[in-house]
């Protein structure tokens, strides 16, 4: 299992069209992806729990990847967040 | 199911104002100071009646607790003089009290309202009875420290059972959901269920406030059930009773045959009836999900269709010598 964190630094926060690549990369691996945020913990493969988490700009959340492809899971989907959603 | 103890949410307080905020209109509350002790903190979801306290004995004084002021302690202060009156609460207005309550429409004193204002302790007003604001306080309290979790899966009440369906992304728990709305059921949430616990054995599912009763089917995208469905299709809380966990089949699984060894599974230390339901071609989720809703029903009622059935085997084990294995002795004629 890795646990990643990262900070949500775009200005628009992290809306449905991030939301919708994050689960979209995220069903790209067999790994199993969640999210916190405040104590509550979401599936990063559903685009619902994604955009539950209204994480505005300055939040911080945690990444939890745990499966047999979890090393690449985690890479692609924490640079996708690290690069502000290519928003910058 | 795995399920992660760093995920349970407990609030360890709330402000008086939030507190106030939230059930005024509920419990007709009213303020009698002005809001300078709004910030104050709640840390104790029990109450307190501070009768021994103004007697003057605040040893094992619960001043951490909202202090309800009855008819007792009204009265009390009514016999003293102003003077020790003043004294009596300056006394205990010293401590870190949240805030106060005077019930059964007992109106505060005068040099209460002021000393409260000094000290900054909100104080209101409620004509219920003690006994009925204790409860109701007590109950909305509870619900507030209540610990909760938050679980992925789809909710839905089917024929008035709570049952919440888990496991893996794209097994299909929405399109279930879906499908059991289309049948009449309710949807209460799906993919985020905050699921709290209410007193000592009961938990309870809600969506979040932001999501609803809106969900994702894999090629179509989100749709917005209650609008879609209409208001008979949603509800907005719903106690949890049964699991039910979908898997793709596994040979090495072990699925239940009879149904009299019941599993549970343990949700914030209560311990709720579990079902593992393996999907199979032809297997139709939704009338399995219905039968289980009625079984888990007809239990309820004191019936036990695997119990009954091994009743009858053992009473038939027990009779000698029965050669009546056809359910029909003679088949006359094609007549029931």
């Amino acid at each position: 299992m890795l646990e990643r964190k990262v900070v949500i630094v775009n200005n628009a926060g992290l809306h449905t069209r991030p939301a919708a690549t994050i689960v979209k990369l995220a069903a790209k691996y067999k790994s199993e992806f969640f999210i916190n945020k405040d104590g509550l913990n979401i599936n990063g493969k559903s685009i619902i729990g994604v955009m539950t988490l209204a994480a505005e700009k300055g939040s911080e959340l945690m990444l939890v990847f745990d499966g047999e492809d979890e090393n690449e899971a985690a890479e692609e989907i924490t640079n996708y967040f690290n690069r502000g959603f290519d928003e910058l | 199911m795995k399920l992660d103890d760093k995920t349970i949410i407990k609030k360890e307080s709330i402000t008086v104002d939030f507190f106030y905020k939230n059930v005024k209109d509920r419990f007709k509350l009213t303020l009698f100071t002005d809001e300078s002790g709004f910030s104050r903190n709640i840390y104790d979801q029990n109450l307190h009646r501070p009768g021994l306290a103004l007697a003057g004995f605040v040893e094992l004084f619960s001043y951490t607790r909202i202090q309800i002021f009855g008819n007792t302690e009204m009265k009390y202060l009514n016999q003293l003089t102003q003077e020790e009156r003043a004294r009596t609460l300056r006394k205990i207005f010293q401590f870190d009290i949240p805030c106060i309550i005077l019930t059964d429409g007992n109106e505060p004193f005068p040099e209460m309202i002021s000393l409260a204002n000094e000290f900054h302790i909100g104080m209101f007003g409620s004509t219920f009875t003690t006994t009925k604001l204790v409860y109701l306080v007590g109950d909305f309290l509870d619900d507030q420290f209540a610990p909760r979790i938050s679980v992925h899966g789809s909710f839905v009440d089917v024929y008035g059972v709570g049952m919440l369906f888990v496991g893996k992304s794209g097994i299909g728990k929405s399109e279930v959901a879906l499908d059991l709305v289309e049948r009449g059921h309710r949807l209460v949430a799906d993919d985020v269920i905050i699921v709290t616990k209410k007193g000592e054995n009961i938990l309870m599912g809600s969506g979040t406030e932001l999501v609803k009763h809106f969900m994702e089917v894999r090629g179509i995208g989100i749709i917005d059930v209650k609008s879609m469905f209409g208001v008979r299709a949603i509800r907005f809380q719903k106690r949890l009773e049964i699991i039910v966990e979908l898997e793709v089949w596994d040979e090495k699984s072990h699925y239940t045959r009879t149904g009299l060894d019941e599993e549970v599974f343990s949700l914030l230390d209560i311990e709720i009836p579990y079902i593992k339901l393996p999907i199979l071609p032809g297997k139709n989720i939704t009338v399995i999900s219905e039968v289980i809703s009625l079984n888990y029903l007809l239990k309820h009622y004191g019936y036990d269709s695997a119990k009954v059935l091994q009743r009858r085997l053992e009473d038939r084990l027990n009779r000698l010598n029965v050669d009546d294995k056809r359910f029909v002795d003679y088949f006359e004629h094609d007549f029931e």
